[in-house]
């Protein structure tokens, strides 16, 4: 077996430094005391992987950055869509701000990792410096992590305030009933008679269309009858789970009209993916209008059932699925 | 004597030569920690493949929108067995089995303490095992209510199939098999240590998993009487989670006070498998051994506190409390980052197999790691929990950290286990198709689940705008089970004819105890023992001119 020769190098004398030893051979003061190791087998030589690891995570990172050229926005949205309410827009900010503050540090612990690995790859048998320690580098990746955690939190606990704030009389309100599998609507009039409600309820087939003004606060009530679900509009960057036995609320003010598709996300059974409905966002005197229509085409105290005969054209399967 | 005199038949020497039914006799009734450390490894793996089978079925139903594989009901079947094998059949088996055979070896005990009990546990995990996969050959088909279970879904209403009862039955018994284990590790770290194992001379592998025995400990009964629960509700008139009288929420708190642990229960084995990959391979001593035992702690200790961030949604939970202690959670786990770079710093890095499997697991993890920063804060949570992005997020955790280290272990434990090595080229092919396939199925679908694309769909809508992203995930889902071939192909030929495994330490630079055995070890592990003088007594028994000479301070040590 052939062998190498192999100098040890210490942590004494700072680095790029060997230790002195008291040696017969004054010839070499910096390469004491020589020691042989034996060499390594054949099949464990390195072999040039190194670049191909660079390489390959370096395209990794042009996948993750694809859009930089675009703006922040873009850069850090990752695909979120953009909000129509005001809850959605201070989530909207946390993400992009969150997803940059990611994205620096895990750079910046990818760069490290990279370096080290292009750096630092085996070039000579010489053992490295055996450091097992240091102190202030050790306080300082400790404490330097708090302090970030810390800021995102004060991020996290304002926006989380400002979502789930409630007041004390929204302009609406909706009592959101999920069932398997699909969506029942409520519109609370205020009066103290629910038959007079508009109700929408929806089917696997034909999903439910829930209506709401922009520019109003609306408040959703929802609870279920069987399993737990999820409301989950992507279009307010938000979802909040449908438990039986329990009322969860929350309110949104939505600032952009239009069609946005609304799911369920929590698993409730074999037909999960088929609880979509649609959100029409509509402005407050069109709403009105609607409102109206709606409640005069139920006929008198109509049982929930009726409000199935109400589903409009555009209320299929292909015109919820194509309304993003 | 007259009555000895007409004996002259030879004494038989030789047994003879033992059959197959005598090996199978073996395995069945042995108490050898190390062959029951390569029963829990082989196993294991059956259920990983089986899993990964399960994953590429749904993958390929998702590449397209409509149903043209399976059913709906199919679909759930299928996710909800393969986040359950994960679960609880791969990832805590995979880690028994590693520290079955390496953890004794890592503090110089010639087994475990209690061998039969360890045996047990095996058999449990098997036979529970098997129950749960049982639920496919039953009419209904297996459990289909998700890994988790939420009730009310999980009821005798909702979910009457045989199967949901095997899933629940079948959980026990591996469920205790994991609690037996546990109790198993502790008492042999506690009461086999030898002479010099100072608690801060054991291996990060053997650290880690005396605090991950401890999370079992803390977290599995509690899951186990939630199971004892649902069956009772389910068969005896039990009402424990009504969800007229708060039981929905009651079984998401029970399940996630176990599933979370659970994450770091599967999690910091493999951490541990990394700490010991990557020193060996740099030519250094671990950065930081004592900041990382801490470290570890504190991800133990944290990890207890968090469950609730499962919750985020549910509009029941404490969220700024839930939340900060996720976030802190971070602190710890990038203390450990640091570790591994600044043992790689100024080292003398080489790039066999395990080596790379330990950088492909840096570089996965961290993105984990990052999103669930993200994920830490409620907010966000609002609109991505429960779409893709967690799915991406935790695969890159739970992969990144199980899979990637998991290789990795094998790879470097291979010649202590069989006296052989793997072909290291062979590896490195398997390394890249198992780094470009996750890398190419999981990242894009973090934006999948940011423009909302909600978990457990087996369907969607081509106007969703789901296509593209899905069918380049599918694509890499393909590439990566198809990189398991080589693996299979890799172990089964190097355990055969792989090259010998030369010295005790083939690697040339280990620093634990099993690196100062032979390949394989004696069936009481040593034959003699070296003064343990450090945390790595390998490389001291090994590089006595390193040991005696150089002082490893470079900064005074923390005491």
């Amino acid at each position: 077996m052939n062998r190498t020769v192999t100098t040890v190098r210490t942590g004494l004398n700072g680095p790029g430094h060997t230790r002195r030893y008291p040696s017969d051979t004054p010839g070499r003061p910096e390469r004491l005391p020589t020691t042989t190791f034996p060499a390594r087998p054949q099949s464990l030589r390195r072999r040039p992987g190194a670049r191909l690891a660079a390489l390959s995570a370096g395209a990794v990172l042009l996948t993750a950055g694809c859009d930089a050229r675009e703006a922040y926005e873009n850069t850090f949205s990752l695909g979120f869509p953009d909000p129509v309410t005001e809850q959605g827009d201070r989530i909207y900010d946390l993400w992009l701000g969150s997803v940059a503050a990611a994205g620096i540090v895990g750079f910046f612990v990818l760069g490290l990792i990279l370096f080290a690995v292009v750096r630092y790859r085996k070039r000579s048998d010489e053992l490295p410096r055996q450091v097992r320690y240091n102190l202030p580098i050790e306080v300082l990746y400790t404490i330097l992590p708090m302090v970030i955690v810390a800021v995102l939190f004060y991020y996290t606990a304002v926006t989380q305030n400002f979502v789930n704030e409630e007041s004390k009389n929204p302009d609406m309100t909706v009592a959101v009933v999920g069932f398997q599998w699909n969506w029942q609507f409520n519109y609370q009039d205020g009066d103290q008679d629910p038959r007079n409600n508009v109700v929408e309820t929806g089917s696997p087939r034909q999903p439910a269309t829930l209506y709401l003004p922009t520019d109003r606060t609306i408040r959703f009530e929802e609870t279920s009858n069987d399993v737990i679900h999820s409301f989950f509009v992507p279009k307010f960057l938000f979802k909040r789970d449908v438990i039986p036995g329990r009322v969860n609320s929350f309110e949104v003010k939505i600032h952009t009209p239009g069609v946005f598709v609304g799911r369920c996300a929590e698993l409730c059974g074999e037909k999960h993916d088929r609880m979509n409905f649609q959100v029409v966002a509509l402005p407050p005197a069109q709403f009105d209008q609607k409102m109206a229509e709606l409640k005069a085409a139920s006929p008198g105290n109509s049982p929930p059932s009726g409000a199935i005969t109400q589903a409009t054209p555009e209320n299929t399967v292909e015109a919820t699925g194509g309304s993003e | 004597m007259t009555l000895v005199a007409g004996v002259t038949a030879p004494v038989q020497t030789k047994r003879p030569n033992p059959g197959p039914g005598s090996k199978i006799a073996k395995v069945l009734t042995t108490t050898d920690h190390k062959t029951i450390g390569l029963l829990y490894l082989v196993t294991a793996f059956a259920f990983f493949v089986l899993s990964g089978l399960m994953a590429e079925i749904m993958r390929a139903e998702l590449a397209r929108p409509g149903l043209q594989l399976v059913s709906n009901e199919q679909y759930n079947q299928l996710f909800t067995m393969h986040g359950t094998i994960m679960m609880f059949l791969f990832a805590p088996p995979a880690a028994y089995g590693l520290a079955n055979f390496i953890l004794p070896l890592q503090i110089g005990a010639p087994d475990m303490s209690f061998p039969r009990l360890n045996a047990f546990s095996y058999w449990l995990y098997l036979f529970g095992g098997l129950t749960v996969v049982a639920g496919f050959l039953t009419p209904d088909g297996a459990a289909a209510f998700g890994w988790f279970a939420y009730a009310p879904l999980n009821d005798v209403i909702h979910s009457p199939s045989l199967g949901s009862d095997l899933w629940i039955i079948g959980l026990l018994s591996a469920g205790l098999g994991t609690i037996l284990g546990a109790v198993n590790f502790i008492t042999t770290i506690i009461t086999l240590r030898a002479p010099g194992m100072t608690m801060f001379r054991m291996p990060i592998f053997t650290w880690n998993m005396l605090v991950t025995s401890i999370l079992v400990l803390m977290a599995f009964p509690v899951v186990t009487g939630a199971f004892f629960g649902l069956l009772m509700d389910r068969h005896l008139g039990g009402h424990i989670f009504d969800a007229g009288t708060g039981g929905a929420i009651l079984w998401q708190h029970l399940f996630w006070f176990f599933g979370h642990p659970e994450v770091y229960i599967v999690a910091l084995p493999f951490f541990g498998v990394i700490t010991e990959i990557i020193p060996v391979f740099s030519r250094k001593p671990l950065f930081g051994y004592k900041g990382l035992v801490f470290a570890t702690i504190a991800i133990g200790a944290l990890s207890m506190t968090v469950w609730a961030h499962h919750m985020f949604v549910t509009g029941a939970v404490l969220l700024p409390f839930f939340s900060f202690m996720s976030f802190l959670i971070a602190v710890p786990t990038g203390v450990k980052f640091f570790n591994w770079i600044g043992t790689m710093w100024r080292g003398q890095i080489s790039f066999e197999t395990p080596m790379l499997f330990a950088i492909g697991f840096l570089i996965t993890f961290l993105l984990g790691g990052l999103t669930g920063v993200l994920l830490a804060s409620p907010p966000i949570d609002f609109h991505v929990s429960d779409t893709y992005f967690v799915v991406a997020h935790f695969h890159y955790v739970l992969f990144g950290t199980v899979v990637f280290a998991f290789f990795g272990g094998i790879y470097y434990w291979f010649p202590k286990l069989t006296g052989r090595m793997m072909n290291d080229r062979l590896g490195k092919v398997h390394f890249w198709m198992v780094f470009v396939g996750f890398h190419l199925t999981f990242l894009i679908q973090h934006w999948l689940g940011a423009e909302g694309m909600p978990r457990r769909y087996g369907d969607y809508y081509a106007a969703d705008g789901f296509t593209t992203l899905n069918t380049i995930s599918s694509i890499g889902a393909f590439a990566l089970g198809v990189s398991t071939l080589p693996f299979i192909y890799n172990v089964i030929v190097s355990y055969r004819r792989g090259e010998k495994a030369v010295g005790d330490d083939p690697w040339g630079f280990g620093n634990s105890l099993e690196w100062a055995t032979s390949c394989p070890p004696p069936r009481h592990n040593f034959v003699s023992l070296p003064r343990i003088r450090s945390e790595r007594p390998a490389f001291d028994l090994h590089y006595p001119q390193a040991a005696g000479k150089v002082d490893f301070h470079a900064t005074p040590e923390l005491r």
